[in-house]
């Protein structure tokens, strides 16, 4: 009687441990094949870990966050002497280039009203502040302090001070991750201001660097060329300032953004008008 | 069935597992270096704990922490997914014949493994995803985990002893 009760209980928690392996396995299968499609469980999958596990995984890390904070405020405080040199040459040269653009911007005005063309075609939709980065190792990722309760839903481009950083991609209610240009799987329709040169740039191998993918004219634009947004794929709305052509190939040419990826506090999401 | 997963020593290494997976998945653009160890400890610690003390709840485990690391790090499901399920299910199925070596051998075979479960990572992460294979990064991580591995024994075997 034991003797059976154990054989049974045995082949019972067998059964139950191959039943749970198998639904283990299915389940990663199922994860896996529809991770690259919007998905609805992996979209929800997504959500969950932004709203609930980012949290605490933020809190848990948070002594070391002091640490690197007090370390860039000892390096700055490091560093203030000749910053200041700096920055007092710099505001001489702005000073100039203010008188100048006040000029121009009043003979602008002039223009459009002649034209009676509009001020802009971009709306803002949220001003958000950078809040954990996961740009270690493989994809280029950062995350805001914004979401749908905002107004912001996938595919709104991202900009700073300095230009484009890249486009929202898993919104969720109160955070957002934003897929930086620089991420091999990011795709940018641009063109040059100079030559309206029109080409496509993806995230280079080294982190740093915007590559052309495709250029829809033969002859390849020049070095020092700026680039900006094109507005052909929709997503970005066109003349956002993205980089400067630094090295010309064989095939293909190379943009060093702007924007300095490694220093994000504030960003904005914006959309076309 | 569960004092083996609720040991004390056993709920240490869970600890050490999920500090350093925090540590991984928050990128410090100063303390670049934190990242790293935080990441090779994780391999570390997870592979050590599959080894020495296994149960079954760690193939639960390790596809938790195979799903998040991909969200969170490549936002697309699979490199660790993969890797942390088959690494398990190998072990699962071929114990019987590892247990039966040294320690000082299973030393080996765990910093092998943990070397492996790197290269298995960015292979997958550039095969399905396009990302490009980073050796400079790759170069890190192997002398961190080689760095850290003697110190973490040392640990680990001082976690066993409580």
């Amino acid at each position: 009687m034991a003797l059976s009760f154990k054989v049974k209980a045995i082949s019972r928690s067998r059964f139950l441990r191959n039943v749970f392996l198998t639904s283990v396995f299915i389940l990663s299968f199922l994860l896996i094949f529809f991770s690259k499609s919007d998905y609805f469980v992996v979209n929800k999958v997504k959500s969950i870990s932004n709203n609930y596990l980012y949290p605490i995984t933020s809190f848990i890390v948070s002594p070391v966050k002091v640490i690197s904070r007090l370390q860039t405020q000892f390096y700055d405080f490091r560093n203030l002497q000749a910053e200041n040199n700096i920055l007092k040459e710099e505001v001489m040269r702005l000073k100039k280039w203010q008188a100048l653009a006040i000029h121009n911007n009043s003979e602008n005005k002039v223009l459009k009203k002649l034209l009676n063309s509009t001020d802009s075609n971009l709306t803002l939709v949220k001003t958000a502040s950078l809040v954990s980065r996961n740009d270690f190792m493989f994809s280029k990722m950062i995350n805001i302090n914004a979401g749908l309760k905002d107004g912001v839903v996938n595919d709104m481009a991202v900009v700073n001070y300095r230009g484009l950083l890249g486009r929202t991609v898993d919104t969720s209610v109160g955070n957002t991750r934003v897929l930086l240009l620089i991420d091999p799987n990011s795709s940018l329709a641009v063109k040059t201001i100079s030559n309206n040169n029109y080409s496509l740039l993806q995230g280079g191998d080294d982190g740093v660097h915007l590559v052309s993918a495709f250029s829809k004219d033969e002859k390849l634009p020049k070095v020092g060329d700026l680039v900006v947004t094109s507005g052909s794929a929709q997503i970005f709305p066109p003349n956002i300032l993205v980089g400067k052509i630094v090295e010309i190939r064989k095939d293909n040419f190379l943009v060093l953004p702007f924007v300095d990826f490694k220093n994000i506090d504030y960003v904005q999401v914006i959309e076309n008008k | 069935m569960f004092p083996k997963l609720l040991s004390s020593q056993t709920l240490i290494y869970h600890l050490i597992l999920f500090f350093s997976f925090s540590l991984s998945v928050n990128y410090f653009v100063d303390l670049e270096f934190f990242n790293f160890l935080s990441y090779a400890i994780f391999h570390l610690t997870l592979i050590y704990l599959v080894f020495y003390f296994f149960h079954f709840s760690l193939f639960f485990i390790s596809f938790l922490y195979g799903v998040f690391f991909d969200i969170f790090l490549i936002d697309y499901i699979s490199p660790h997914l993969i890797s942390f399920l088959v690494f398990v299910f190998l072990f699962y199925y071929s114990k019987k014949y590892l247990l039966n070596f040294s320690s000082r051998t299973i030393s080996y075979i765990i910093i092998g493994l943990t070397l492996l479960m790197f290269v298995s990572e960015t292979l997958i992460a550039n095969i399905f995803f396009n990302y490009p294979i980073n050796y400079q990064n790759l170069s890190w991580l192997f002398l961190t985990s080689l760095i850290v591995f003697f110190p973490s024994l040392f640990i680990f075997s001082k976690i066993d002893k409580l």
